[in-house]
């Protein structure tokens, strides 16, 4: 098991090296500074965009698609619960029975989550016609990464194949689409900034 | 009542629609004729040079006429 | 490798900085923003899903700049930039996109679509295959900034004409639309036309403002072009101008991406030469408001209104409830649309695509949404703060019948005012009512 453990810790540093040079990369890329005269205030806006603008009443857009957006954050939820499990799995034989019941369900329902954003690529009009194969890869990848994830939780007989798919799916981050997930914080702070300065979010409460 | 080529009517168009025709209709005249204008909006005393200018077309000639609308000429050089 | 899709490739590169790339690669394609966009409103397909149209330049991005792309460029959709693609991603990114960032606030990574639009446009317009008319009217209005004196008498002629009616109007003899007055505190940068120039002027006198008349005009069709040296170029005749005659202030016409510009763009543009505040004509309209420095009757204007949020107003420049304010205090019977503000529908107008006729008919369609919004309300009369809105909603008014007036809000403060005499287009007490309707809309 040492041997796959190992493997795995390898494509997780793998990723993480990848999305440090990524990092890296676009922080190398210049910045334009705004010297504008401030109307409202970026750090504020920045604030807004990581807490309130991300509550699915925020915006007209998730209001429209609520049930798509909240699988969507269910998902990620169920990624991050995955990655923990991932770094803590070497102990998993130490956690009460409670919480291993726990976590393997919420791997479980992650897991369930993705295979219904998987089939929503396919089915669904739009996102078929927005969709690239790195999309579809991507999605079913991680969706199986937790399923196995959650087999290997609760019966020792998957761990073999657990690791070997983490390895594969830590190790694919940086090279696809996944790596959306550093851009994210990217895109959240340059948003916040933008109109945080305009004084457009957070907008002084007015009935609307 | 002249030579030109094509005669337009750009009454009621605000800037820089006077412009945009202009610019549209110079395509449909040879290099060398002429095309004239009426326009309402006093932007193009302005704007009707500064294109000819830009452009390298020829302003033949510009008025304002006594009933408060602008003649312009225009031979297309290029 | 052809010259124009080298320098196309050469100005993508130049361009891609933080924002840039991270817009390129923050997409999740989770297609949340499709009903943002008034296009896909209009016409719900998925080209014009805005992540789609996104898409189409970041597979070429990707084709330059991804590993795996290179050696799979089937599996992110990466393609090389030839002509026909060039040609697309130009069309795409002048008629498809009004740069309204409406897509922006909706996206749940804020992902700032209208950014690779601008990328895509500076990209056209260095390679030379950007739409003529907008570098013609860029490069217009640079040669007026080089040698003003082909049309300075001209216009200050005009100006003389002009300060005939404003007398008529206020009913104040000495009232003066000064030009060129040194020393003055504010400078305001109208737009072509009396349209922008008379209601101001009768403002700023009844208020005692001690302002001049910029010669030139606050459009920046270099904006348009994402072209920051023609841009800069066309904005330099009013810094300039600013700085000859020594006023504190630059206070802009009811002009939506000439307001954006000139607040948040060119203070950067002209670091250290630039030492005025930037206000809109609406700012300063609410402050004399609030300050009392105008009276105006509340119950002058007993029509439906109705406000249009420009996105270069709103989304893009943090102008949201100053407007409100002021038609607060002029209308009787004030009704928004719904949604507005930040999440106020494009009207389809924007990012110079009034200007480019080939496109009408595409934009006149994709106007419908907002054509419907105006509709729901049932005001007779829609206001807008900018001229490319205005022309737009005029162009709407025609196509879905919506037989309403459309004004600036100044043109409305001015008339509740209560000077002796009305503006031209505001001759009626009541703009609806029967058949003055007609009348006033003949
Ligand atoms: S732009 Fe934003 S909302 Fe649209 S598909 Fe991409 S991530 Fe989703
Ligand atoms: S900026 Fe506006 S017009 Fe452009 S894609 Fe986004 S929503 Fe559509």
């Amino acid at each position: 098991m040492v041997f796959f453990q190992l493997l795995a810790l390898a494509g997780f540093l793998a990723g993480l090296y990848g999305i440090y040079i990524r990092y890296a990369q676009t922080k190398a890329r210049a910045f334009p500074a705004d010297k504008s005269p401030l109307k409202g205030n970026p750090s504020h806006g920045i604030a807004y965009a990581f807490t309130k603008g991300m509550m699915p009443w925020a915006k007209e857009s998730t209001r429209l698609h609520m049930i798509a957006y909240l699988r969507g954050i269910g998902f990620h939820i169920g990624i991050f619960t995955a990655i923990g499990a991932l770094i803590i799995s070497p102990f998993w034989t130490l956690l009460p029975s409670l919480l291993s019941l726990t976590l393997g369900w919420a791997l479980t329902l992650g897991a369930i989550l993705g295979a219904a954003g998987g089939l929503m690529r396919i089915v669904e009009h739009n996102l078929r016609g927005l969709s690239i194969p790195d999309d579809h890869f991507a999605v079913w990848l991680v969706t199986v990464w937790m399923a196995v994830s959650a087999a290997a939780v609760w019966d020792e007989a998957w761990m073999a194949a657990y690791y070997i798919l983490s390895a594969i799916t830590m190790a694919y981050v940086p090279l696809g689409k996944i790596r959306h997930c550093l851009y994210f914080f990217f895109s959240r702070v340059f948003f916040g900034k933008f109109f945080g300065r305009r004084a457009v979010y957070p907008h002084p409460d007015v009935a609307k | 009542m002249s030579d030109a080529k094509l005669s337009l009517d750009f009454k009621g168009l605000l800037c820089p629609m006077p412009v945009v025709k202009l610019a549209q209709a110079i395509k449909q005249i040879q290099v060398g004729e002429i095309l004239e204008a009426i326009a309402t909006d006093p932007g193009v005393m302005a704007d009707i040079p500064a294109w000819t200018r830009s452009t390298g077309h020829e302003l033949v000639s510009l008025d304002k006429r006594e009933d408060k609308t602008f003649k312009f000429v225009v031979k297309r050089l290029k | 490798m052809t010259e124009t899709i080298e320098l196309a490739l050469k100005t993508l590169e130049a361009q891609l900085n933080q924002p840039l790339e991270t817009a390129l690669e923050a997409c999740a394609r989770c297609g949340l923003c499709a009903e943002s966009c008034h296009y896909y409103r209009a016409e719900p397909k998925v080209k014009h899903i805005p992540a789609f149209r996104a898409e189409r330049l970041r597979s070429v991005y990707r084709y330059e700049h991804d590993f795996l792309s290179r050696l799979f460029p089937v599996w992110t959709g990466a393609k090389k930039l030839d002509e026909p693609t060039l040609a697309s991603l130009t069309e795409i990114a002048f008629s498809q996109c009004t740069l309204c960032r409406r897509c922006t606030v909706n996206c749940p990574l804020g992902v700032d679509t209208p950014l690779m639009m601008r990328a895509i446009r500076a990209v056209t317009t260095a390679s030379g295959t950007a739409p003529e008319i907008l570098v013609m009217l860029a490069d217009a209005a640079i040669e007026k900034g080089k040698d003003p004196s082909f049309f300075k008498d001209m216009f200050l002629e005009q100006i003389a004409e002009m300060e005939e009616q404003l007398r008529d109007i206020t009913g104040d003899p000495t009232a003066t639309i000064p030009v060129e007055k040194q020393g003055a505190k504010i400078l305001y940068v109208p737009l072509a036309g009396a349209h922008t120039i008379l209601p101001p002027a009768a403002v700023f006198n009844v208020a005692k403002e001690d302002w001049t008349l910029s010669i030139f005009e606050a459009a920046n069709y270099g904006v348009f072009l994402a072209d920051v040296n023609r841009a800069k170029q066309v904005a330099k005749r009013i810094v300039d101008e600013a700085n000859r005659l020594g006023v504190k202030e630059i206070v802009i016409a009811e002009c939506g991406h000439a307001y954006a510009s000139y607040r948040w763009d060119v203070p950067n543009w002209f670091a250290g030469q630039f030492d005025f505040k930037v206000r809109s004509l609406i700012e300063v309209l609410a402050d004399y408001i609030r300050d009392g420095k105008i009276k105006v009757d509340p119950t002058a204007i007993p029509e439906g209104v109705t406000y249009h949020d420009s996105c270069n107003l709103a989304r893009n420049g943090g102008l949201i409830e100053e407007p409100r304010y002021v038609l607060k205090n002029v209308v009787r019977d004030f009704r928004e649309m719904t949604p507005n503000r930040d999440q106020a529908i494009c009207c389809g107008g924007g990012g110079g695509l009034v200007a480019l006729a080939e496109y009408a008919e595409r934009r006149i369609a994709a106007g419908k949404p907002k054509a419907e919004q105006i509709k729901q309300t049932g005001a007779r009369i829609v206001v807008a703060a900018c001229e490319n809105c205005r022309l737009q909603i005029g162009d709407l008014n025609e196509r879905y019948k919506l037989n309403v007036q459309i004004t600036a809000i100044t043109d409305l403060v001015v008339r509740a005012m209560r000077l002796p005499k009305p503006l031209p287009g505001h001759e009626a007490e009541r703009l609806f009512e029967g058949e003055e309707a007609a009348v006033v809309r003949e």
